[in-house]
């Protein structure tokens, strides 16, 4: 049987992406978070969204209608009991995670695939302490999920062959391009992406081109549909910072060590596309000003 | 002999069964939501018994659904007293790319052909293989019957059905005009020798199919040489909600413009085009004629852009075929707007075209509607689909009988 009803734990951005791509197949989604302003504020952003590709032509109103009408928002964990993939998309902190972990598996059935969206943690590690580690798994989906065709399917030390078979199935379900990753850290695409932001952090800071420049050289020198300074805009330079911390602590190799003004620029409170305020700036739509 | 027709989506499916060769059509139903545990099967049989039901259950997959339509054209209705009184089944399938210009018994080949063409029509094919293949499953020795949208319009000379681009990328990908609403055209144009008493041979057709989805066709001796639609449903005329022909250069303005993906933009042209993005109201030819009689102006102005895209196909076809006999409507709007065909032939007198008002306005079903005097015949015909397709089963059915003996 096709899958009929997703969780989702975390509703922030990656969240709410994830459970409008999966609502717009025609799946039920729990869209799960701690509290109810969280789940305020994701449902505004759903609406949000979800307005965006209505004026951009992608969805029609009724197709808005239905999306919404198939997410439902919640607080408790128990509304996962009969989703047959949950997927964690909380902030990256091991024992937040390992600890929501334990609590869906008290929840879903015994068949449920249980998956975790990280991108710079271990998937064997967040798994080793569950009772069934052969089922977690890790998809990371990349953002905008509507947009971003990609899914990394992450095998953890015993993550099983019928886990992985299952994820590929769901993700095929999705319309999405899955590659599969045998844990590493940053697996095929963080470890790729993160050392180039951070270099593109480090020619604008030391002043040698323009954000705008560096971006037009990427893509117009390498066909990229956004530049590197841009991407960690919309990924959140906090975020970047602590995916590169990871990754940094992670293998000890001084190339993933975040760019000074990475730092400052975090501490300044420019986050990037969510601040409206990064390398670039942003409306309200996440557009570029 | 029974005839069971079936329409497969790929998460729904809709029936009936005929008794051939009266043509009655016994019990009618679809299944909605399959692969789900809340899908909806509604059937109604004909009749003085004739009786209706509605029901919600677990449905995961087309053969399941299937075994669902056995059971109620069975056991839940009584219309037939076993599923062995049920002859063969014919399916409608959408695209039969250029192996399949007529309607045919469904053999590995055969399957082979349609998945082959699934990339032509990525939507539909595979449905209606899974439905095909279902029916393998409950009823393995009934034989099957595929029906093709595109089969009619095989008939095109290349010189109608190429594009104007380098040739190599027919060569290499088969992109040509295949057309669609061939089983529509087809049976609508079968009525005409009834209507008008002529023989299609030596008769000039031009049929509008003109419901959700729109296209005009050039009849000529009974064979299609040319329709509006192409290589998929968006070209030809303006439609509901799909623009119809445009400036292809307006892709790559638009997107840049709107910083557009190429899945928005196909959206755009798909879902948020036609009668609903001129009139901002509805893609839906009722909701704008009642609009535009208050007044809407906007509605006005889709109203006219759909009318004069219409009638600049039957200009087109009329010069295609030097002159045209008869002007046929069907499907939906054509059946049920009597303003837009007075429209389009307000604007066609230059053919000795003569509308008969009376006949046009208030009369109803398959009928003429233009004066004893009109050059042109001018029809409308209820479009049936199912019953063609039944036809062709039924056809293909008694041929492989007789050919067993």
């Amino acid at each position: 049987m096709n899958v009929q009803k997703v969780g989702i734990v975390g509703a922030g951005t990656m969240g709410q992406g994830l459970a409008a791509a999966i609502a717009g197949k025609g799946i039920d989604v729990i869209l799960l978070d701690r509290s109810e302003q969280e789940l305020e504020r994701a449902k505004l952003g759903l609406e949000l969204s979800l307005d965006h590709r209505l004026a951009k032509w992608g969805i029609t109103e009724a197709e808005k209608k239905s999306i919404l009408s198939r997410i439902v928002l919640g607080t408790n964990l128990s509304l996962l009991r009969d989703c047959e993939v949950v997927i964690e998309t909380i902030w990256e902190n091991l024992e937040e995670k390992t600890d929501l972990l334990l609590a869906i598996e008290q929840e879903v059935g015994p068949e449920a695939l249980v998956a975790s969206n990280t991108s710079t943690l271990s998937i064997t590690e967040l798994a080793v302490q569950t009772a069934h580690p052969e089922r977690v798994i890790g998809l990371h989906f990349h953002f905008p999920v509507e947009q971003r065709n990609l899914v990394e399917v992450v095998r953890g030390l015993k993550t099983s062959e019928r886990t992985a078979e299952a994820a590929f199935r769901f993700l095929e379900g999705l319309g999405k391009q899955a590659v599969q990753v045998f844990e590493s850290p940053g697996f095929i695409t963080t470890r790729l992406m993160l050392p180039l932001i951070n270099e593109a952090v480090l020619i604008y800071a030391e002043g040698v081109a323009t954000a705008e420049d560096i971006d037009k050289a990427m893509k117009h020198g390498y066909g990229f549909h956004i530049g590197p300074l841009e991407l960690a805009d919309r990924f959140g330079l906090d975020a970047v910072v602590d995916m590169l911390d990871a990754l940094f602590h992670e293998t000890m190799e001084p190339r993933y060590r975040p760019a000074a003004y990475l730092r400052k620029l975090v501490r300044g409170g420019q986050l990037g596309t969510k601040a409206r305020q990064g390398f670039f700036q942003y409306d309200e739509w996440g557009e570029r000003v | 002999m029974n005839i069971l027709v079936l329409n497969c989506g790929s998460s729904s499916l809709k029936y009936q069964l005929f008794r051939m060769p009266e043509e009655n059509v016994l019990i009618r139903g679809g299944i909605e939501k399959i692969g789900s545990d809340d899908a909806v099967h509604s059937f109604k049989t004909e009749g003085p018994e004739g009786g209706e039901s509605v029901s919600t259950v677990q449905i995961l997959d087309h053969r399941e659904a299937l075994s669902l339509v056995l059971q109620a054209v069975t056991h839940d209705s009584g219309v037939l007293a076993g599923v062995e009184e049920i002859t063969a089944v014919g399916h409608r399938v959408v695209h039969g790319g250029e192996q399949f210009a007529l309607s045919t018994l469904v053999t590995e080949e055969v399957k082979a052909a349609i998945r082959a063409n699934a990339e032509l029509a990525p939507l539909h094919n595979p449905a209606n293989l899974q439905g095909i293949e279902a029916i393998e499953d409950v009823l393995p020795r009934v034989p099957q019957v595929a029906v093709f949208d595109t089969a009619f319009h095989q008939s095109m000379p290349p010189e109608h059905y190429l594009y104007p681009i380098p040739y190599v990328l027919y060569q290499r990908h088969k992109v040509r005009r295949y057309g669609f609403h061939g089983t529509s055209h087809r049976y609508v144009s079968s009525r005409v020798p009834f209507l008008v008493h002529r023989d299609l041979m030596n008769l000039r057709v031009i049929s509008c199919h003109i419901g959700n989805g729109a296209s005009v066709t050039a009849i000529q001796n009974g064979r299609s040489i040319d329709t509006s639609m192409g290589m998929t449903p968006l070209e030809g005329v303006m439609m509901g909600t799909r623009s119809g022909d445009l400036d292809p250069s307006l892709q790559e303005y638009i997107t840049r413009k709107e910083e557009l993906t190429q899945e928005e933009f196909l959206s755009m042209l798909n879902r948020h085009s036609g009668l609903f993005g001129i009139s901002g109201l509805s893609g839906d030819m009722r909701k704008i004629t009642e609009a535009r009689a208050k007044g809407s102006a906007r509605s006005a102005l889709a109203f006219d852009m759909y009318e004069y895209r219409i009638r600049k196909y039957i200009g087109a076809y009329v010069a295609a075929m030097n002159g045209v006999d008869v002007l046929l409507f069907t499907a939906g709007v054509g059946e049920n707007s009597p303003l837009l065909r007075r429209k389009i032939c307000d604007h066609l007198t230059y053919l000795g075209l003569e509308l008969d008002v009376q006949a046009n306005e208030s009369a109803k079903g398959e009928r003429i509607i233009s004066t004893p005097s009109s050059r042109v015949t001018v029809c409308v015909i209820p479009t049936n689909e199912e019953l063609m397709i039944a036809r062709d089963t039924q056809l293909l059915v008694s041929g492989l009988e007789s050919w067993r003996k």
